[in-house]
């Protein structure tokens, strides 16, 4: 039944615009202007004969070959002592922690030579944001001195000037306030209280800039403790989240993973995921049902849902939820986003009466990754308005852009006399400071971090400090008047088992379980928890979103980052509005295509509150519940660097969930979306079955295709034309992607930029379909509305038809990664000119770059257009002033891959260069491949195992297996090309 | 006779010659001795280091005593001699080895002691050190000066012949003309001008096919640095300074410190003296005086010319060739062991390797070409054995293959994507 499903890529192709088959039928949307470009009469009055140009040509061509013939004279310099640990051209791995206030993880540094080039998983999943840090090190607009008064100062005058005018306010009895990220760094709380008792008067504030105040609020009311719980989404068997994206950017990126653990089809049993939003996030289009609600009903639904857990009747949207929740007591988790602690009161309740604590949940282990208190940062800015606040330190915190209230910051901030921030930038904060003393990137910092209850990890440098910069715990270390290093201290800390501690990056203590202030009769709840009417509101509201890429806008000078294309509206380079069909119908708000494909939006005013944004361009996405429009945080930085600055709007002032109005303004948006550059045509790319159908027929939705011949019906790949490679011997590599697991959380993706080193062309280019991405990840929606769901549900024919026009409302959506396949009947090899593109014996497809002449028949030829064409320089070249036109930038480059010249075709390798180390280890220690060793850079960082990567020839690798699944398929495999990459089907558990 | 006379005169000369030369070849050389065994701790007029300055010693001491001292110092001192005790004393009990030369060894080192050369040795600037090397020219510049000679040979002839013609008041001619008629008189002329042509067109490409290859780049490097000492005479292993080669891509060019492992010590080289030495003592930071390392020295790192160059589109790794392949030094670098600064070997070297005959390696193409690393990709043999790794697959391919020699290229060794990417 999946063949009747129809997928599109975008609202042109589902409402038929003439431009998708236009684009359909021929590449250029307008015609080669040859006839033009001959009738020039200019030509035929040239005094330029043909023989002329022949002449030029030939000297040309002999002269740049005659100065090509000099060999340039390199220099080989060694180390004068060199490091026992080190060793030119092998890679070393260090243990460490990532945590910008806002993203936390346990990782792996890999380094060559000294310099960290790419971040992997230790303890906890890497998301995009963690993975792009190590290009953020190397971000040439950091500060390179102490700055006084926005001038270039050191740290000898900063610190003797800060220390007296700190010992001045302390004598005179001034307060000092200390505004931070979370600090989950034990060393540093204790250094915080060191300060304050040198000081006193010292007011420690801490700030974060997607708040949970909501949920920490409700747990100490609830519990006592000001903490979030730590989740186990894999013991669920019932999933319901009010608007928490927890696959995306809500709570810490292990959600994923867990979730993940929960959605094996094989064990015939998956938890079942509910997703109640009214914005289209990662976790609602990877739900198996998905519910959309304005922002406003979520507390009406959340109090619904919970009397109807005690017998009352529920919302007719969620009748089936509650009767799945009351059948899986113990086994089901409920989360929610709002950050009103009366709300998260409701879903505490709802999860102690289900049972889920201590079981899905609990808060005898709480995670500390988020400990931002609204109330003390209100009462922090009218202190300063008031004049109450005598100096002001800021660490990991930018409140002039994060802040709703950021204009009234900067009016306390003017009033405050000491203005000290630690940003490793000059920012929208630092530039009103008297005095920026620039931390270390986490890279260059000795530090620990305490993110759940007994767990801790441990920071450690990977580089040398590039500028003359200070770590805040140094220069806090420093201003209490203290001869201490901060790494002397932290050592002293975390004395036990110090070095190996260290060199894994993390170890736990046995402790005690934090005792629960109190546990809860079901009659105590009903007079505690507060109760929501369920009314519907009229009127547009507003939702502040986070996207994958930018989080929350403190990586925004990453070029990597700024060129991840949203797995939802898969544009770059831009925040916009998102907003449903039928609003922008409503709105005369439009989206279009030009001539070359590229996506143009109308724009609008938005006004929330009393605050207005003037121009926001506005995106219709397929998803978004009608009459919500929402904005992602992260975008419209003012000084963040030449990336980042001017790039979108800034939507943290505008206040969540609030009512919006919105007028259409003149003028026109260019976005710069991967969509639309080719069109899938409504062949079958993306199999899928439902749980039920897959228990029946594990080959469910995995129907092959056949070819009817003078035999009978025979599959492609017996009546192929071509002939075999001999994998019998050897390594034959093979890469599983399963569609159940992908979340689309691009993790893969930016994996793939460092370890290959994918160079970043710009808005401009992404634009001209010229992104250089050598994996993407594909998204289609699909309608709701099935001939099964109408059978089951018993809806009539008239309104399933209706229902099936229509399905840009709440879409399903599937992630597909498209990589090169590595086709063993490859169709690029065969129409290469100069047989730069070849076939390796292990399964791959080679690329030779320097035999390359550019063509370009090998990306015509290739079915799944993942070939991609070098059409400038990008690197050292000032049209594209990312990171490999800067000397620092340049230093993320991994040295074992080639940077690409002009003119050239490159493409997904396998991560052949990893290929080649692990089998040369192999070979030195003498033994097989070992399966965790083979590894590619997406399918290292993909935290959900969805990627798979191994020698199948090898029965040890989890592959070979793979390749024999009922779900497995290849990729149009129709056309026969056997490629070395396949799938395994989606997998929705729809009832 | 006269003639004879001469020629007999200057055989006598010569075999006296030879002689004289022979004799002081059979001699001991004293300075050797002094180098090999001595410069690690004396010097002679360069001041004191870890032993005493030998300048003028054979003045101070009389051979007797020397002689008992070079000896075995301890049995000397215990025997009670006063000068030697104070010494030992003087030089806080640093002890110096005992030797047991023999008399004819002892007199030979007594005698380079006493005449020592005024100049220690003549040090040659690194740049006429290199230029020795560079001795013998291409083919092709052989053959070009060689066709100027001729044709100054045949200008000459001519115009002899038109003076011997102008005296006899016959019609002179020009050089073409004298070649012209010559070719004419020859039934071949046609031949010789189509051999002219193929010999020029053999030529121009061979002039085109050289460019890029680098065989016999021997740039000059910042020190004067001779593996002939190293690698050749002393036999250093090669893998003690290229240690990496064994672990990683890189075969790695040493770090200072490496050298100072030796040099600490030895403060004077074979041939260029102190100069070349002192050059990598400024670079860590080092007195070969006091024999200590300056503190808070601003280290200076050795610039060297890089030899071997590959291009960044060709991915080389020295320990899948070293340790996994099992390769010798040699079998690609040629004779390094004789040669001073790295040099890139050429292709005939390499075909002349002990190594690469018994491999059964012959080279058709330049060194560090393309084609030279398929022509050894090719032919080379696989060692499998004792290497889980390989086990099955030499099982498998040894099925498929009934002569049972497993080359590089049947593992994938000329698969593009093995070398670029």
């Amino acid at each position: 039944m999946t063949k009747a499903k129809k997928y599109w890529k975008g609202l042109a192709e589902l409402n038929n615009d003439p431009i998708v088959e236009k684009l359909a039928q021929k590449e250029f949307v307008d015609e080669i202007p040859v006839n033009e470009f001959l009738g020039d009469s200019e030509l035929d009055s040239s005094s330029t004969s043909r023989r002329d140009f022949l002449k030029f040509l030939g000297f040309t061509t002999a002269a740049a070959t005659l100065a090509a013939c000099e060999a340039p004279v390199n220099k080989v310099i060694p180390y004068v002592v060199k490091p026992e640990e080190i060793n030119p051209g092998i890679a070393n791995y260090y243990a460490s922690t990532i945590y910008d206030g806002h993203d936390f993880a346990s990782v792996l540094v890999k380094t060559r030579e000294g310099r960290p080039i790419k971040i992997d998983a230790n303890k906890s999943a890497v998301n995009a944001r963690i993975q792009s840090s190590v290009l953020s090190l190397y971000d040439s607009a950091r500060l390179r001195n102490p700055m006084k008064d926005s001038v270039e100062s050191d740290w000898a005058t900063v610190d003797s000037e800060i220390s007296t005018q700190l010992e001045a306010i302390s004598n005179k009895g001034g307060n000092i306030a200390l505004l931070t990220s979370t600090i989950i760094s034990p060393t540093t709380e204790k250094l915080i209280e060191d300060f304050s008792a040198k000081y006193g008067n010292v007011k420690h504030v801490q700030v974060d800039a997607v708040s949970y105040n909501g949920m920490l609020e409700a747990n100490l009311s609830s519990f006592g403790l000001r903490a979030l719980p730590t989740y186990s989404f894999d013991k669920a068997n019932v999933i319901v989240s009010f608007g928490a994206d927890f696959l995306g950017n809500w709570g810490n990126t292990d959600l994923e993973s867990q979730w993940a653990l929960g959605r094996k089809p094989e064990d015939g049993k998956m938890s079942k995921h509910y997703q109640i939003e009214s914005t289209l996030t990662l976790s609602g289009s990877n739900a198996d049902n998905r519910l959309q609600i304005k922002p406003s009903e979520q507390a009406g639904l959340l109090s619904n849902l919970y009397n109807a857990l005690n017998g009352s009747t529920a919302d007719s949207r969620i009748q089936k939820i509650t009767t799945d929740l009351l059948n899986n007591k113990g086994k089901s988790l409920v989360v929610c986003n709002s950050n009103n602690p009366d709300v998260q009161l409701i879903v505490n309740a709802i999860n102690d009466i289900l049972g889920n604590y201590e079981n899905t949940l609990t808060l005898s282990h709480p995670s500390y990754l988020k400990k931002g208190n609204d109330t003390d940062v209100a009462t922090l800015i009218s202190d300063m308005n008031a004049g109450n606040i005598d100096a002001l330190i800021t660490y990991n915190v930018n409140p002039s852009y994060s802040l709703v209230d950021s204009s009234d910051f900067n009016a306390g901030l003017a009033k405050v006399s000491l203005k000290v921030s630690t940003s490793l930038y000059m920012d929208e904060t630092a530039i009103n400071m008297d005095y920026v003393c620039p931390d270390n990137h986490n890279l260059e910092s000795w530090g620990d971090a305490n993110p759940s209850h007994g767990e801790f990890t441990l920071m450690q440098p990977t580089i040398n400090p590039l500028f003359n910069g200070r770590q805040f715990q140094d220069s806090l270390l420093s201003w209490s008047g203290s001869n201490t290093k901060y790494y002397d201290y932290l050592k002293n800390y975390h004395s036990y088992d110090w070095e190996e501690n260290l060199h894994n990056g993390y170890y736990s203590v046995i402790c005690n379980e934090i005792p629960i202030f109190k546990w809860y009769l079901k009659s105590e709840w009903d007079t505690l928890v507060p109760s929501f009417q369920l009314i519907k509101s009229v009127g547009i509201e507003f939702e502040i979103a986070e996207k994958i890429a930018m989080g929350d806008g403190s990586q925004s000078n990453n070029p990597w980052l700024q060129e991840l294309p949203d797995p939802l509206s898969r544009a770059c380079w831009d925040n916009y509005l998102t907003m449903s069909a039928t609003t922008a119908r409503d709105l005369g708000v439009k989206n279009w295509n030009v001539s070359n494909g590229a996506l143009n939006g109308s724009m609008v005013n938005i006004t929330v509150g009393e605050k207005t944004l003037e121009n926001v361009p506005v995106m219709i996405q397929p998803g978004q519940a009608k009459d919500t429009v929402s904005l992602a945080v992260g975008y419209g930085r003012t000084l963040s660097g030449k990336c980042g600055n001017e790039v979108g709007v800034n939507a943290y002032p505008l206040s969540n969930g609030g009512g919006a109005t919105i007028t259409l303004v003149e003028g026109t948006h260019e976005f710069a979306a991967v969509q639309l550059h080719h069109t899938m045509m409504g062949r079958e790319i993306v199999k899928e079955a439902s749980l039920s159908d897959y228990i029946k027929d594990n080959k469910s939705g995995n129907e092959t295709v056949l070819y009817a011949t003078h035999d009978g019906n025979k599959k492609a790949s017996e009546v192929s034309l071509w002939d075999e490679f001999d994998h019998s011997t050897g390594h034959f590599w093979n890469m599983s992607i399963d569609l159940t697991l992908c979340t689309g959380c691009s993790s893969c993706v930016i994996s793939c930029h460092a370890e290959n080193n994918v160079p970043v062309v710009g808005k401009e280019e992404v634009r001209k379909s010229r992104d250089m991405h050598w994996l993407r990840i594909d998204r289609y929606f699909s309608s709701d509305m099935t001939r099964e769901l109408s059978e089951e549900e018993k809806i009539s024919a008239i309104q399933m038809y209706a229902e099936m026009e229509d399905p840009s409302e709440n879409p399903e959506v599937v992630y597909q990664p498209v990589m090169c396949q590595h086709c063993n009947h490859a169709p690029c090899e065969t129409v290469c000119p100069v047989a730069a593109t070849s076939h390796g014996a292990e399964g791959q497809n080679h690329m030779a770059y320097n035999r390359c002449v550019g063509t370009r028949y090998c990306a015509n030829n290739c079915p799944y257009k993942v070939r991609r064409f070098n059409w400038f320089q990008y690197s050292d070249n000032d049209k594209f002033d990312y990171n490999m036109n800067d000397d620092y930038g340049k230093m993320v480059l991994n040295p074992d891959v080639v940077v690409r010249s002009r003119g050239v075709i490159e493409k997904c390798s396998m991560c052949i260069q990893k290929i080649q180390e692990i089998k040369l280890d192999a070979k030195k220690s003498g033994t097989k491949v070992a399966d965790k060793d083979a590894q590619t850079a997406c399918s290292l960082a993909c935290s959900t195992n969805a990627i798979v990567f191994g020698d199948s020839n090898d029965e040890s690798h989890v592959i070979s297996k793979l390749k024999d699944n009922s779900r497995k398929y290849d990729l149009l495999e129709h056309l026969n090309t056997a490629p070395s990459v396949f799938y395994q089907t989606k997998i929705r558990n729809k009832a | 006779m006269i003639l004879l006379n001469k020629l007999k005169k200057r055989l006598l000369f010569l075999t006296v010659l030879f002689t004289i030369s022979l004799q002081s070849f059979a001699q001991i050389d004293g300075e050797a001795l002094y180098k090999t065994n001595c410069t690690a701790c004396h010097n002679i007029g360069g001041g004191r280091l870890i032993g005493p300055d030998l300048q003028g010693i054979t003045e101070r001491r009389d051979a007797e005593w020397l002689k008992s001292w070079i000896n075995d110092n301890a049995a000397f001192r215990k025997s009670g001699d006063k000068d030697a005790i104070a010494i030992f004393e003087e030089y806080k009990g640093s002890v110096m080895a005992a030797f047991y030369f023999e008399d004819e060894e002892i007199e030979a080192l007594l005698s380079y002691l006493a005449n020592p050369p005024l100049e220690e040795v003549s040090v040659s600037k690194s740049n006429d050190f290199l230029s020795s090397e560079e001795e013998g020219m291409s083919n092709n510049t052989q053959l070009v000066i060689f066709l100027i000679l001729l044709f100054v040979v045949i200008t000459v002839l001519v115009s002899v012949k038109n003076s011997l013609k102008e005296s006899l008041s016959q019609d002179t001619e020009t050089v073409p003309e004298s070649i012209l008629r010559f070719v004419s008189k020859n039934r071949n002329k046609f031949i010789i001008g189509l051999g002219l042509f193929i010999f020029i067109l053999y030529i121009i490409f061979n002039l085109l096919m050289g460019i890029g290859v680098v065989e016999k780049y021997q740039p000059d490097q910042p020190i004067a640095f001779s593996h002939t000492i190293h690698a050749g005479d002393n036999g250093i292993d090669c893998n003690y300074c290229h240690s990496s080669a064994r672990d990683s891509k890189h075969s790695g060019i040493p770090s200072v410190n490496v050298c100072m492992n030796c040099h600490a010590n030895i403060v004077e080289g074979t041939n260029t003296g102190k100069e070349e030495l002192q050059k990598i003592y400024d670079a860590v930071g080092y007195n070969p005086e006091t024999r200590e390392y300056i503190k808070d020295y601003k280290q200076k790192p050795i610039e060297w010319i890089r030899v071997h160059n590959l291009p960044d589109l060709s991915y080389f790794n020295h320990s899948q060739h070293v340790t996994v392949g099992g390769l010798e030094c040699q079998q690609c670098h040629g004779n390094m062991q004789e040669k001073t600064v790295g040099q890139v070997a050429t292709m005939e070297e390499l075909n002349n390797q002990e190594n690469n005959i018994k491999d059964g390696i012959e080279f058709d193409h330049p060194t560090l070409t393309m084609g030279w690393c398929i022509d050894c990709h090719r032919q080379k043999e696989v060692n499998m054995e004792n290497n889980d790794y390989y086990t099955e697959m030499h099982d498998k391919l040894k099925a498929k293959n009934d002569n049972g020699k497993i080359t590089v290229e049947m593992i994938g060794g000329l698969e593009c994507g093995k070398c670029h990417y």
